[in-house]
């Protein structure tokens, strides 16, 4: 009988497997991406209502019930709150979306041209080369063809991605009605003998996704209030909406924080046209954050949650940048930490002897088991029968 | 309608078979439909090993239909421990701990059985105090016989699973 094969690490072929796999992956979700963002945010979504569905469940409420209302009740405080936060932040106001854009990216304009000309007054040499003209030749250039040349794209893309980003919901739902059963399901498919591994191995890959959403939803939290309160103290208009929208944009590495770094100066460049050192002091404060976030909140939530080595992961999150694009850069984690489990726990069970032994040989029983009717035939007509022949041992 | 969770849930055969078990014998029905919410089937022919002796327990096994044979190996000889019946249950220190099993349990004849992973006990203990409660009770009143018995015949009684 074999001995318990107990925290054994995974050697340089498994891995090669595991990082093999999940750039495999990664070039899937590439080709299925209109599936992978709602399915990040159905994903989140669910760790998010879980308990309180637990909840309504223990309450006497049926797996369906428990789930319509508890989605229910989110999606409508969501939706509450999104209201309030349009109607409360102190947006300029125009008649007409359009408009209220077209003034975002006139101050944002605005504080690139004010900051060139403060570059050129610091530095002769920038003035020498014509830095103003140029900039403003290539800005000129990108505004006049945006319409003929970028406008059609975005409509596309919009077009493409709002009606997949409404399967986030329905995913929720199912994910929180059906994830029992699914599991079980997934169970059922397996031999008796990886039975019990299997079932730690499922529920290795829920705790691993789990960690993971639930840490990077912590994380998002703390860089909403600490950005918040950096951009409420220099002055900047709804903070805390900048600072939510900041910290998801934050999900995607890098390109998010570029992005939301992007977003923060434009609305302080706007709020404060004649001043651009409020727009220096988002950035200073954005900075001061993201080095917050990248050397405190995220060793505390993620880093703890994958339980990867930090080289692995930042070569890792550049192979998924090159692979599969921004969605590469965000999925890349958590594809690696499923793949992980799944690559460790397959590493071990294939490797011994004793359960593939014991698998062979209720595979064996089955097949005698299948036979017996067709023993019981043969033996009538005095043929030798299956199950008089001794089995392979166990 | 609206009400209608106020309601105890219905006993299936299925619950009742359950509720037979020393293990579940204190829950209500609507804590057994939970807990039965949980446990996995799973189905084993005659001489099929359902664990072996040192392998890492992950999770409880109840017998609902068949019967199954305990046994460890004793200086080289095989020694049987124990023979279940249905509504009996065996593997369970595997929900208290990730030690080795002690003993091997093996089919005696086509099984039915009810799995109860180690880590849907442990989320019950967090998420439902009240039936982790009881079925930790009635693990602890089993293993506590089985201590008794041991004590007082010196059998080499189920130390063991």
């Amino acid at each position: 009988m074999n001995a318990a094969v107990n925290g054994e690490r995974a050697g340089p072929v498994v891995w090669s497997g595991i990082i093999a796999a999940t750039c495999l992956l990664l070039l899937v979700v590439k080709q299925l991406l209109w599936l992978a963002l709602p399915f990040i945010f159905g994903a989140v979504l669910y760790y998010i209502l879980l308990r309180p569905m637990q909840r309504m469940v223990r309450s006497g409420f049926s797996r369906n019930t428990a789930a319509l209302w508890v989605c229910a009740l989110f999606f409508g405080l969501a939706t509450l709150a999104m209201v309030a936060a349009l109607n409360w932040s102190d947006v300029p106001e125009e008649d007409s979306w359009e408009a209220t854009i077209g003034v975002y990216l006139d101050g944002g304009l605005a504080f690139v041209r004010n900051t060139i000309v403060l570059l050129e007054t610091k530095f002769p040499l920038l003035a020498e080369m014509r830095l103003t003209s140029t900039v403003n030749t290539a800005i000129a250039a990108y505004t006049n063809d945006f319409a003929s040349n970028h406008l059609g794209e975005i409509v596309v893309g919009l077009v493409t991605w709002v009606p997949s980003l409404l399967l986030a919901p329905f995913l929720t739902f199912f994910l929180l009605r059906d994830g029992v059963r699914f599991k079980k399901f997934l169970a059922r498919a397996v031999p008796n003998a990886y039975f019990e591994r299997s079932l730690f191995l499922l529920h290795e890959v829920d705790q691993t996704a789990r960690r993971y959403f639930e840490g990077l939803l912590t994380l998002t939290v703390l860089d909403t209030l600490v950005l918040a309160l950096g951009l409420w103290i220099i002055g900047v208009s709804s903070p805390l909406l900048l600072g939510l929208i900041s910290a998801v944009l934050a999900w995607v590495p890098f390109v998010g924080s570029i992005a939301g770094c992007a977003l923060v100066v434009v609305v302080a460049s706007t709020d404060a046209p004649a001043t651009p050192y409020v727009a220096y002091g988002a950035i200073v404060v954005f900075v001061l954050v993201r080095l917050l976030d990248d050397f405190v909140f995220m060793p505390l939530t993620l880093g703890r949650s994958l339980h990867i080595h930090p080289l692995v992961t930042v070569v890792m999150i550049f192979v998924g940048g090159m692979l599969a694009g921004v969605v590469g850069l965000m999925l890349v984690l958590p594809v690696l930490g499923v793949v992980m489990v799944i690559g460790e726990t397959l590493g071990r069970l294939v490797t011994n002897p004793r359960l593939r032994a014991r698998h062979r040989y209720a595979k064996a029983l089955r097949v005698r088991q299948a036979s017996i009717d067709l023993d019981i035939a043969r033996e009538r007509r005095g043929a030798p029968t299956a199950s008089t022949k001794p089995l392979g041992k166990g | 309608m609206i009400f209608r969770f106020l309601k105890p849930p219905r006993m299936s055969p299925r619950l009742h078979r359950l509720k037979s078990s020393p293990l579940f014998a204190a829950l209500t029905p609507l804590e057994l439909k939970i807990v039965d919410g949980l446990l996995h089937e799973r189905r084993y022919l005659k001489d099929e090993i359902v664990f072996d002796e040192g392998e890492e327990g992950q999770a409880l096994y109840l017998l609902m239909s068949g019967r199954v044979r305990i046994s460890r190996l004793h200086e080289g000889m095989t020694q049987v421990v124990a023979e279940l019946e249905p509504g009996g249950f065996f593997g369970d220190l595997a929900l208290l701990d990730r030690s080795p099993r002690n003993a091997q349990a093996r089919a005696l004849e086509p099984c039915e059985m009810a799995v109860f992973f180690r880590a849907d006990f442990l989320g019950l203990m967090e998420t439902d105090a009240v039936i982790g409660y009881k079925i930790s009770l009635a693990l602890a009143r089993h293993i506590g016989l089985r201590l008794r018995e041991w004590m007082g015949t010196g059998r080499p009684q189920l130390e063991a699973l």
